[in-house]
């Protein structure tokens, strides 16, 4: 036998010449960021309106990206336009001919970059949007980190933004007002069993300036916002049948005296190259505590007249924001997806949405709120690189 | 495959991956079944039924195989040899009998890749009583066979474990971005509830060879199913030797080489430069690029 140099990686390099290993073989080096981009465009419209009255119109064409760069970071990026138009209530629901039809140009651009370790992320990421009359810039900062075995991940975020009030511009009454919210989150998931993830995210936020809807009469809102919420998600694998479920719960409690609770299902089947996403949520919130009803007259319906007449009298923090009644609401919603290729998806989405006070868990909806709905549908192609 | 496998994939798209696994199950099976030694119509049994009489021709997947093991068995000193799957017959594990001397030369002179002559083309033994196995080829090729068809049908974040012959084809993949490496235990050779250690795997292959697989004890003595093809007697120096590489065959192959090298094993692996996680016949644990306690491995050589 002829003495053979044992090289380094001898036995590595004979392996390669094996049949259809070759592509296989040559990681030479750990890597941990995102190798693959990721490019996703959607296309939403979202229309809501009252009965008898359609209201609100968005079309929106959301861009998402997100580029690998240079081993451990990665870039992500996403771009929205909405376009709003259509028509807001003065009070609690329309007067005839109070409110000029409004169109207004809404974008946002959000850019994130995020360092990995090996059981650890950080991120970075600033987003700027800016309506005719509103702009905001937030910063936000979050890290998360791993256990050894993966099975619990503990994140940690901080975010901060200031928002400009001003529609001076088309001849409104507010200017140059501000508004700045810090917000802290902590969040822990954790793999409980091979079918079964849970996650805690408690979020508190501090936010001072200007929360008037500048639209809206009779608004005297406090200047502070304090928010606390706790969300609980599990994600259950059911093996029998092949699906997912989802389950969320949600407890929001703010400072102007809104608590809601949501509770949110949703299950993932796959068949083939088709995804079904059928989803359901249900949520109750009770009213501000500086939110009052509207008047009735003798004949016991709602009317304008008296309402404004009491509202003038209010001294104190008051709003007809029929946003901060108490009232429930429904959303039922199934996303329809098809990989067309490993690299390429494309996906469906509707939702319906139906709020009034009736659904409000247990009694005490608002009194006289008309019933609102919205229906959403969104299109999107997603494709990596 | 008498022990348990599985592929991983983490996916977005679970329909794609579901097809690209099937396809990947599918050539396991068909690997196993053309190098198996029981099944009668194998390539392999076929060689060892035929090449004694006259030169048997293979197709071009077996001959890349036979190719592999020629080099191997030159990089190991002649360690390592698939033609040593004879001695089998000299170990009875279950009878726990240790044979005498008489029924190891015996078994011992059909062993020998020397004694066989492969020209790239053909096989021939050269002696009565000679028999190739891929035994310590055949499992790590076929897992790594099935991570190039899963790549090939697009699936990035997978892991298949051929009975811990493992081939992690690209990180986990995690719904919050954050990347992942897989996470394999080290079965502990003595305690086999417990691990040795974690390793982390972000890609590429991973193969133990250890003494506890199959194995008799007698008056205090280990006998294991890993015999060195030089003297037709098991392996004693090292308890278990995982090894991480750029593909699980050249991990099988390095970790099998290692436990017949003994004492010049770990020499031999650094020459290789190869990431090593050796357990020694006291219990002692020996590594290299591939820490007990986790951290980032890195797979593969230069």
């Amino acid at each position: 036998m002829a003495a053979i140099d044992s090289t380094v990686g001898s036995v590595l390099v004979a392996s390669l010449l094996l049949p259809g290993l070759t592509m296989v073989s040559g990681a030479l080096r750990a890597e941990s960021a995102p190798e693959q981009g990721l490019i996703a465009l959607k296309v939403a419209h979202y229309s809501d309106g009252q009965p008898g009255w359609e209201r609100v119109t968005v079309r929106s064409p959301q861009l998402y990206a997100l580029v690998p760069l240079a081993g451990d970071w990665s870039l992500e990026g996403a771009w929205v336009g909405d376009s709003v138009s259509g028509a807001t209530p003065r009070m609690h629901t329309f007067e005839s001919g109070a409110t000029p039809s409004m169109e207004d140009y809404r974008k946002v651009a959000d850019v994130k970059v995020t360092r990995y370790f090996s059981r650890a992320a950080i991120s970075a990421g600033l987003t700027y949007s800016t309506e005719h009359d509103y702009t905001s810039r937030a910063l936000g900062l979050e890290a998360r980190l791993s256990s050894d075995d993966n099975n619990t991940t503990w994140s940690l975020g901080y975010g901060t933004a200031r928002d400009l009030i001003d529609n001076t511009f088309s001849g409104g009454g507010v200017a140059d007002q501000t508004k700045r919210t810090d917000e802290w989150m902590l969040g822990l998931t954790q793999v409980v069993t091979p079918n079964d993830i849970v996650q805690i995210n408690l979020t508190r936020s501090l936010g001072r300036g200007y929360f008037n809807d500048p639209y809206k009469d009779f608004e005297n809102r406090p200047d502070f916002r304090n928010t606390s919420i706790a969300l609980f998600r599990w994600n259950h694998h059911l093996e029998s049948l092949d699906t997912s479920v989802r389950s969320s719960y949600r407890a929001y409690a703010d400072s102007f005296g809104v608590r809601s609770h949501t509770l949110g299902l949703e299950l993932v089947k796959s068949f083939d190259r088709w995804t079904f996403t059928p989803g359901l949520r249900a949520y109750t919130q009770s009213a501000a505590d500086f939110y009052f009803d509207p008047v009735v007259d003798a004949s016991g319906a709602p009317s304008p007249v008296l309402t404004r007449r009491f509202a003038n009298r209010l001294t104190d923090k008051h709003s007809a924001d029929q946003r901060l009644a108490a009232f429930g609401a429904v959303t039922a919603g199934i996303k329809v997806a098809y990989a067309i290729d490993p690299q390429t998806q494309v996906d469906f989405k509707v939702e319906n949405y139906r709020q009034r006070a009736s659904l409000t868990w247990g009694s005490g909806g608002s009194p006289y709120l008309e019933p609102f709905s919205a229906i959403s549908m969104q299109f999107g192609v997603a494709r990596k690189f | 495959m008498a022990s348990p496998c599985s592929i991983t994939i983490d996916t977005r798209n679970e329909g794609a991956a579901q097809h690209a696994a099937d396809l990947a199950v599918t050539e396991v099976r068909r690997i196993e079944h053309k190098y198996s030694r029981y099944q009668p119509d194998s390539i392999v049994s076929r060689i060892n039924r035929d090449a004694v009489r006259a030169a048997v021709a293979v197709d071009e997947e077996t001959a890349g195989l036979l190719d592999f093991a020629e080099r191997l068995w030159q990089l190991s000193g002649g360690c390592f040899d698939i033609s040593s799957g004879v001695l089998r017959r000299a170990w009875d594990f279950r009878s726990q009998q240790i044979p005498t001397a008489e029924v190891l030369r015996a078994a011992l002179a059909g062993v020998g890749w020397s004694k066989l002559s492969w020209d790239g083309a053909s096989i021939r033994f050269g002696e009565e009583g000679m028999e190739i196995d891929f035994g310590g080829i055949g499992k790590e090729y076929a897992a790594d066979r099935a991570a190039h068809l899963l790549r090939q049908h697009g699936v990035e974040n997978a892991l298949v474990n051929l009975g811990g012959d493992i081939h992690a084809l690209g990180p986990r993949g995690r719904d919050d971005g954050l990347i992942d490496p897989w996470t394999i235990a080290i079965r502990h050779p003595r305690k086999a509830e417990e691990s040795v250690a974690h390793l982390p795997l972000h890609r590429g292959g991973l193969a133990t060879s250890g003494d506890y697989e199959r194995y008799f004890e007698n008056d205090g003595r280990r006998y294991c199913h890993i015999l060195d093809p030089r003297n037709g007697l098991p392996v004693t120096h090292w308890q278990s030797v995982s090894i991480v590489s750029a593909n699980a065959v050249s991990a099988g192959a390095l970790s099998t080489i290692a436990m017949l090298k003994a004492d010049d094993a770990l020499a031999w692996l650094e020459a290789q430069g190869a990431s090593y996680l050796a357990v020694k016949h006291d219990g002692a644990v020996f590594s290299k690029g591939a820490p007990p306690s986790t951290g980032l491995t890195q797979p593969g050589t230069a």
